[in-house]
């Protein structure tokens, strides 16, 4: 609970644009009493308008009691079931009070502010003697210090006037206390702060029909709002573009996955002759059989969510949208036909695009994940330059259905991810003929010889020495990494807050800093850039503006996969997070390799599947990370997250007898720590 | 004006299609007919007006075949040639298609007007 620094005028802006209603007042002031206390009649206009907009609705309210001020600071709450007295007092201060109006949030979450005169007040509150109901103590998010008199020149600065109360609705100024009331008194308070939204097009605007966005969007109509998508996919540089869905369905989970499987399929086959089934000699692949399977089914999926949307009347719109102003959309089709719509509320849900290098030949020559999955022709021999696990995906699969393939990778594999578990999926992939060029980047992309697929040449230099090398691809399959796709569509027009590192979009519980404008999926920064999560997000979002729902989306113990040819699931902390938190002395890690049953008659390695717990001794050595390499992780960790979720501890895990014979047993019987310093190679089951 | 065309059973809807080629071709499957022209399909039945009342949303070029299953038992055969097709893997009637495409309506979305109306002007 540190002093916030910052300019005042800032922060007050802040607060007019981030909440419905927004009063600036003061303990000594009379008006302002005027205008809350229960005597008055501007408080039984809040409690008429609670009934009205919203049920089941906590108010707290935070203000003063005139008669019984005393000392700094002054504070306290009341549930608007029990308006009529106080329900508790604590001292006086300088106070800004927030009424979330329309919006609805737990007791705990509600954000109150109690601004002090002077520092050492603070000791009082933090000692709880002065507070009233233990209540308080859950609500008060934090407790900043102003200057008062810095704040009402602010206020001045932006709204004329100096005078308290000073009352900001939806953003605009309302004025005092006479407004308030008159307002009131001529039926116009309520509409001003509930304002009908049959003034717009839609009820809610959603800018992307990805995974977030069509959730969002089916959940809001079921809900009977009013709703429209929009959704433009610009093609990639070598003109590659894709149907309704987003990235997941089009371009990324649904093809990987089936890709993926594709090579898996042919593993199988080579271990299939061990038992016993025999077959030619000659296994080969078609690339075109397989890519025209994979897009008839992306193209069902399509078709589907077409059908849903229409079905569930929500208006889709092949068009790319861009801000006009805060409440208007300018919606242009691939026929450069424009129309402009409007809507009460719009969510941002556009997500991201690969990134080129930024080399000569890159845009020309070089494809990507856009384009690998709907490529007319087999790729051939492919540099995948990158270390993201797109790049190590694409790599595993390409490989596995018989190409020649290469990595090309810059620094570390799989930045983000625990790194002792990168490097073995690294090594199972180089023991698996994936050349990998460690510590390289590409300097240059030449065309040599025209075709489908061509002959690129690839200058490259390794990153310590500047020692240049070249090699010769049919294809460059670039895996770099992804940006947000939050430029050009006037997103700076309205104000909306991003993240100058990366682009993404700053949200508080996916509302941006403008109230009407939220914000889901991987354009959010410092969120997991899932589909699930940005389905989960999109649902609860709508739930929340349209429904009355209370419920946040829980962002931890997310649990995810690689599907790299050897698998690797994990939920929690990487051991090296685990470790940065809680300290190494904390952390207790049990691991094992082991090998799967269905590995042993084939002959397949002995030491490549590894499976370890992070604990948290503190904690009853309650496990915040499970990380496992091997055949189906995916499947093998999605259960544990449930486990994890619910506080699991390494006994829960000891205790619990596993089935046999399966590879996920594993976790039921791991006994060796990393700080025994014993091994873990497989002697045999 | 877009070309209509009706056919009987599974050979002669595949020679159709064949023969259009090139061409949009939309194609629905119903029971087929009795004596008396009525569908042992009551979803059919429903469907059969909404389909006709939306061919005015069908582009011109296009061709539009319509093809009778057979009779219910016929149908009701797990392994019969419709279901078993790859390239229709039909599952119910009525099923209304885009020929050659992944998209279809099927049973009661085939009586849905804003459906069929998607379906016939999509691009």
């Amino acid at each position: 609970m540190a002093p916030l620094a910052g300019d005042p005028k800032t922060i007050v802006q802040d607060h007019i644009n981030k909440h419905k209603v927004m009063i600036f007042s003061k303990t000594t002031c009379p008006f302002c009493k005027k205008g809350w206390s229960h005597d008055y009649l501007l408080f039984t206009v809040w409690a008429e308008f609670l009934s009205g907009a919203a049920q089941d609705q906590d108010i707290c309210q935070i203000s003063r009691h005139a008669e019984n001020f005393s000392e700094w600071p002054d504070i306290w709450t009341d549930s608007i079931e029990k308006f009529g007295g106080p329900n508790g007092f604590l001292g006086g201060a300088m106070i800004i009070c927030s009424l979330l109006f329309g919006q609805n949030f737990y007791l705990e979450q509600h954000r109150i502010k109690i601004y002090v005169r002077y520092p050492d007040m603070l000791k009082t509150f933090q000692n709880g003697q002065t507070f009233g109901p233990t209540v308080l103590k859950n609500l008060v998010d934090r407790m900043d210090f102003y200057n008062g008199g810095f704040i009402q020149s602010s206020l001045a600065e932006i709204s004329g006037q100096r005078t308290v109360p000073n009352v900001y609705i939806n953003g605009s100024h309302l004025g005092g206390c006479d407004s308030a009331l008159a307002a009131h008194a001529s039926n116009k308070l309520l509409p001003l702060i509930n304002p009908s939204t049959d003034q717009y097009d839609y009820d809610l605007i959603v800018i992307g029909g990805g995974s977030g966005g069509l959730a969002a969007s089916k959940e809001a109509a079921s809900l009977g709002k009013k709703v429209a998508v929009l959704d433009f996919v610009k093609p990639t540089p070598v003109g590659t573009a894709w149907g309704l869905g987003g990235t997941c369905v089009n371009v990324g989970c649904i093809p990987k996955k089936l890709m993926h499987q594709a090579a898996i399929l042919g593993h199988s086959l080579e271990d299939a002759r061990k038992f016993g089934w025999e077959f030619d000699e000659k296994v080969s692949h078609n690339w075109d059989t397989m890519k025209s399977a994979i897009q008839d089914y992306i193209g069902s999926l399509n078709w589907k969510y077409r059908v849903e949307l229409r079905d569930r009347s929500v208006d889709y719109f092949n068009s790319f949208g861009e801000f006009k102003d805060p409440h208007t959309i300018k919606a242009t089709n691939k026929r450069g036909k424009v129309q402009d719509l409007t809507a009460a509320h719009f969510l941002l849900a556009m997500g991201m695009r690969p990134r080129y290098l930024g080399i000569p030949g890159d845009k020309e020559y070089c494809i990507t994940s856009d384009d690998l999955f709907s490529l007319k022709y087999c790729p051939g021999k492919t540099l995948v330059v990158g270390a993201s696990y797109v790049a190590l995906e694409c790599a595993g699969f390409l490989a596995g259905i018989g190409l020649d393939v290469t990595v090309m990778v810059r620094s570390i594999l799989l930045r983000g991810f625990d790194q002792q578990m990168a490097e073995k999926i690294g090594d199972y992939m180089a023991n698996h003929s994936i050349k990998m060029i460690r510590e390289a980047v590409p300097t240059k992309i030449e065309q040599i010889e025209k075709g489908e697929p061509g002959k690129l040449k690839v200058t490259a230099k390794y990153v310590k020495t500047g020692e240049e090398f070249v090699g010769e691809y049919n294809t460059v399959l670039l895996g770099i990494g992804r940006d947000a796709c939050t430029n050009g569509i006037g997103l700076d027009k309205v104000g909306i807050n991003l993240n100058p590192k990366n682009g993404q979009v700053i949200a508080e519980a996916e509302t941006t800093n403008v109230p009407h404008i939220h914000a889901i999926g991987d354009i959010l920064d410092g969120k997991p850039e899932l589909t699930p999560v940005a389905i989960q997000a999109g649902r609860l979002l709508a739930r929340r503006l349209f429904g009355g729902g209370k419920e946040q989306c829980d962002y931890t113990y997310v649990a995810t996969t690689v599907f790299t040819p050897l698998e690797y699931g994990a939920c929690g902390f990487s051991e090296e997070d685990a470790i940065a938190k809680y300290g190494e002395e904390n952390i207790e890690v049990y691991h094992s390799n082991y090998r799967p049953l269905e590995w042993t008659v084939p002959g397949r390695e002995e030491n490549a599947c590894y499976a370890k717990l992070v604990c948290l001794k503190t904690e009853n050595e309650r496990v915040i990370g499970l990380h496992v390499v091997g055949p189906n992780a995916g499947e093998m960790t999605q259960g544990y997250a449930v486990a994890l979720k619910c506080g699991a501890t390494k006994a829960h895990f000891d205790t619990t007898i596993g089935i046999h014979p399966t590879t996920s047993e594993v976790f039921t019987s791991l006994s060796t720590t990393k700080s025994s310093g014993l091994p873990v190679d497989q002697a045999g089951c | 004006m877009v070309q209509q065309i009706h056919v009987e059973g599974h050979e002669a809807f595949m020679k159709t299609a064949t023969e259009h080629k090139g061409k949009p071709v939309f194609a629905l499957f119903s029971g087929s007919k009795d004596g008396a022209g009525s569908s042992w399909c009551p979803d059919c039945v429903k469907a059969e007006p909404v389909v006709k009342e939306c061919m005015k949303f069908v582009p011109d070029e296009a061709v539009f075949i319509e093809c009778g299953v057979g009779d219910k038992p016929f149908w009701k055969d797990p392994n019969n040639i419709f279901r078993k097709d790859d390239k229709l893997r039909l599952k119910c009637v009525p099923t209304l298609m885009r020929w050659g495409t992944p998209q279809r309506l099927e049973e009661e979305q085939c009586a849905d007007s804003r459906l069929v109306q998607m379906l016939f002007e999509d691009e």
